[in-house]
C-alpha cells in the first residue's frame, strides 16, 4: 500500500495526496492499493510545481488499529520531531497519530517508493 | 565587535529585496524549484524534514546582546520560540515557512546579521575562539583576524563556486578552542623566536565520511601576508580539487592525495606569483578592522572578589559552576563565564526566546553587553566581574541556564539528526538525553571529569563525533537505530581520529554502554588522568571488552 507526500512550498508543511487535494495528515491521506492509480496520482501532483516541492511515493503498513508509513524517517515526518511532543502534527493528538506513534519496526530509512528508478 | 559602514548596510538592504523578489517568482511559477533552491541556500534556507530551516551566520561566534534579542524576537514571531546553536557556532531556526523568509532577512539586516555564506560550495563563517579578547592566554585577538577574513572571503568572486564547502578557524591560545586541526584551514597565531606574530597554517583537515586530520604547511606566516597565502591555498584547491565526486571535493582528499609537502610546494609557486600589494591588507586597513575589537575599558579592580568568595563558601551549588563555568579573564577582577545550554534532559544547543532575551539581558547588564557562541553549542558571557558571578548564576538558574557542566560528561554535542535533518539516518538528540540524564547527578559527573561526548546522525559528521573522547555515530541497520561508538578522538591541541570500538549499538543500549566505559576508565584512572588520557595509556581492549564481553 502506498501514499503520495510531499513537501508544501509556501510554509514546508509535510502534506499528503489525498483525492485531488493537499491535506496535512497522513490519517487523511489517500491510500493506494495499485501502483498504477499512485503512479497517476504521483504524475499529476508532479504538476503542481507552485504548491508543493518533489512529491514522492511511500509505503504504508497496516498497524495495531489504523494504517502507518513503514519507515521511521516517514513516521517522523507524520508525527513531528520525538524531542520536542507539543511540536508538528503530533501535538494535536488524536487517533490517528496514535496509531503512527504506536506502530513499530522499520524499512529503509527513506521509505521511499522507486527510490532507485527516480535517480 | 565588527561595524558596519553604510555600504554593508546598502548591500544587505538590496540582497534582502533581491530575495524577496526569488520568492515571488517562485510562487508564481516563474522560476522552477532546481532554478530557486541554489537561490535560497545562497540565503541560508534550506528544506528539511518538518519545514524550512534559517542557518544564520553569527561572525566567530561573536554576538551583541542586541543582535540576541533580535534573535530571540525572530525566534517567538517567526518560528516555535527557540532556536538551535551549532557546532560552527551558527544559530538554526528550524520551523520557517517561506513566506516569512524575506521579513526574516530583513529583521536581521535591521541588526548586521545575515544568513549569507552558510551553505553552499564557498568560503563559510569563519569561526574563532569564544574567549577572544578574554582571555590571557591569547598572543593576539583572533577575532581581528577572523573579520579580515571574512571581509575578504563574502561574496569572493573567484570562490563562490568551489568544489566543495570551505571552513576556516582562528585561534591564538595554545589551547585550541577552535578544533582548527579538523577544518579546511586552521589559523593558530603565534610569536616567532623574534616576538613577531605568525600564523601556523594547516590545511586539509575534515571530518565526515573520510576523517583528516589537518596538516601544517606552514609554521610562522608573517600576519600581515595572511590573504594572499590564503588566496594562493584556495586556488590550488579550485584549480586541483576534485568537481567529479561530491564524496572526493573537499580539500582534505587533495591533500591526503597529493601530500602535504607536495601541497604546500604547489601553494608556494602560486604564492609567489600573486602581487601583495593587490591582495594584502594595506596596515591602514588592518588598523581600522583592529579598531572594532579594541579592548573595552575594563574597572581597575582587586584580584580577588570577598562577594565571589563568600558566595563559593555559602552555597555548594554556585561553587561547583564556579568550578566548571567560570575561567580566568585577562583582566584581574574579571572572569570568562560559560552558559550551558546542555541542561540533563534538554536538546543540546536549543536556547528559547526567553532564555536569549535574559541571556541579551545579563550581557547589558554584566558583560559590557557581548555574547559568544562556542562550537560545544554552548553560550559565553566573556566580561563579568568576579563580584557579579553570584548575581550572574541567580539570574541564569531562573531560565535553567546554571548547569555546572562545561566540558563533563552531560556537556554532549549533538547534531539535530533524524528529528529534524533531512541527511541523517538516525536520531542524535534522543540519545544526548538519555546519557545526560544518566549522568545528571553533579556529583557524579564532577567524579568523572573531563569528557566529551559528540554524537552525529549520520556520516556528514556534524556533531563531530570523529573527535569526541567518545564518539557516537547514528547508523542505519536494516532500518533501525544503531549507534557506532568510537574512543580516543580530540578535536583540541591535541587532534586525533577516535578508534571504532566495536559493532554498532542499539539505541537503548547506548547510555548503559557509556556508563560502562566510564566504569573502566574510573578503574583503570591513574592520578589526574582524563577519560582520554587512560585510553591513551590502555588502548581499547579494557573499553572494549566491558561493551561486548556481557552478553545483552
Amino acid at each position: 500500500m502506498m501514499a503520495l507526500t510531499a513537501n508544501r512550498l509556501i510554509d514546508g508543511e509535510v502534506v499528503f495526496w489525498s483525492a485531488g487535494r493537499w491535506v496535512e495528515h497522513f490519517g487523511q491521506a489517500e491510500l493506494f492499493e495499485a501502483e498504477d492509480r499512485a503512479g497517476d496520482a504521483e504524475a499529476r501532483a508532479k504538476t503542481e510545481t507552485t504548491v508543493v516541492i518533489s512529491p514522492y511515493l511511500i509505503a504504508v503498513a497496516a498497524a495495531e488499529d489504523g494504517y502507518a508509513p513503514v519507515s521511521y524517517r516517514e513516521r517522523l515526518r507524520a508525527l513531528g520531531p520525538t524531542n520536542t511532543p507539543h511540536h508538528g502534527k503530533q501535538a494535536e493528538g488524536g487517533h490517528d497519530a496514535d496509531v503512527i506513534a504506536r506502530a513499530l519496526g522499520a524499512a529503509r530509512s527513506g521509505g521511499r517508493i522507486d527510490l532507485i528508478k527516480r535517480k | 565587535m565588527y561595524q558596519y559602514d553604510a555600504i554593508d548596510r546598502a548591500f544587505l538592504t538590496d540582497r534582502v529585496e533581491e530575495f524577496r523578489h526569488q520568492v515571488a517568482r517562485r510562487l508564481a511559477g516563474e522560476i522552477t524549484e532546481d532554478q530557486f533552491k541554489p537561490l535560497r541556500l545562497m540565503n541560508g534556507l534550506y528544506l528539511q524534514l518538518h519545514a524550512y530551516m534559517l542557518r544564520i551566520a553569527i561572525p566567530y561566534g561573536t554576538l551583541s546582546a542586541v543582535q540576541l534579542r533580535q534573535l530571540a524576537h525572530i525566534a517567538r514571531t517567526y518560528d516555535k520560540g527557540y532556536g538551535h546553536f551549532t557546532t560552527r557556532t551558527n544559530l538554526q531556526f528550524h520551523w520557517i515557512k517561506l513566506r516569512d523568509a524575506g521579513d526574516i532577512l530583513a529583521d536581521l539586516a535591521k541588526v548586521d546579521l545575515h544568513a549569507i555564506q552558510t551553505s553552499g560550495n564557498c568560503i563559510r563563517n569563519v569561526t574563532a575562539d569564544p574567549r577572544a579578547g578574554a582571555t590571557a592566554e591569547e598572543v593576539d585577538d583572533p577575532r581581528v583576524w577572523a573579520e579580515v577574513i571574512r571581509q575578504w572571503s563574502t561574496l569572493h568572486p573567484e570562490f563562490s563556486f568551489l568544489p566543495r564547502k570551505f571552513k576556516i578557524a582562528v585561534t591564538a591560545s595554545a589551547k585550541d578552542r577552535t578544533a582548527a586541526r579538523t577544518h579546511d584551514i586552521g589559523l593558530a597565531l603565534r610569536r616567532g623566536r623574534d616576538g613577531d606574530l605568525g600564523f601556523e597554517v594547516m590545511v586539509g583537515g575534515g571530518l565526515g565520511r573520510t576523517p583528516y586530520i589537518g596538516k601544517t604547511i606552514r609554521e610562522h606566516l608573517p600576519v600581515s601576508r595572511l590573504l594572499s597565502y590564503l588566496e594562493a591555498v584556495l586556488r590550488v584547491y579550485n584549480r586541483h580539487g576534485r568537481r567529479d565526486n561530491i564524496y572526493k571535493a573537499r580539500i582534505k582528499i587533495l591533500v591526503a592525495q597529493l601530500g602535504a609537502e607536495a601541497f604546500a610546494r604547489e601553494v608556494e609557486d602560486e604564492w609567489a606569483k600573486l602581487d601583495p600589494a593587490r591582495v594584502d591588507l594595506p596596515d591602514l586597513e588592518l588598523a581600522r578592522i583592529r579598531a572594532f575589537f579594541a579592548p573595552p575599558n575594563f574597572d581597575v579592580l582587586p584580584a580577588v572578589s570577598e562577594a565571589f568568595e563568600a558566595a563559593k563558601a555559602r552555597d555548594t551549588g554556585f561553587a561547583r559552576f564556579a568550578r566548571h563555568n567560570v575561567h580566568p579573564h585577562k583582566a584581574r577582577g574579571y572572569a570568562i563565564v560559560d552558559v550551558s545550554l546542555k541542561a540533563p534532559g534538554q536538546t543540546p544547543g536549543d536556547a528559547s526566546a526567553e532564555q536569549m532575551d535574559l541571556i541579551a539581558d545579563l550581557a547589558e547588564r554584566y558583560s559590557l553587553g557581548e555574547v559568544r557562541v562556542t562550537l560545544e553549542q554552548n553560550l559565553v558571557l566573556p566580561h563579568v566581574k568576579l563580584d557579579d558571578l553570584p548575581a550572574v548564576y541567580a539570574a541564569l538558574a531562573t531560565q535553567g541556564l546554571a548547569s555546572a557542566n562545561i566540558e563533563l560528561v552531560s556537556d554532549i554535542i549533538a547534531c539535530p539528526g533524524l528529528d529534524y535533518c533531512a541527511l541523517a539516518n538516525a536520531r542524535s538528540i534522543n540519545i544526548a538525553q538519555d546519557i545526560a540524564l544518566r549522568f545528571a547527578d553533579p556529583a557524579k559527573a564532577e567524579a568523572i571529569g573531563e569528557l566529551k561526548i559528540k554524537i552525529s546522525g549520520c556520516i556528514n559528521a556534524c556533531g563531530h563525533h570523529h573527535v569526541g573522547h567518545i564518539g557516537i555515530l547514528g547508523v542505519d541497520k536494516k532500518g533501525e537505530e544503531f549507534y557506532q561508538l568510537t574512543l580516543g578522538g580530540s578535536g583540541a591541541e591535541d587532534a586525533e581520529v577516535g578508534k571504532m570500538l566495536g559493532p554498532a549499538l542499539p539505541a537503548g543500549r547506548v547510555a548503559e554502554a557509556i556508563d560502562e566505559l566510564v566504569e573502566v576508565y574510573l578503574r583503570e584512572r591513574r592520578d589526574g588522568e582524563r577519560f582520554l588520557d587512560t585510553y591513551r595509556r590502555t588502548g581499547l581492549e579494557p573499553f572494549k571488552e566491558a561493551v561486548y564481553a556481557t552478553a545483552h
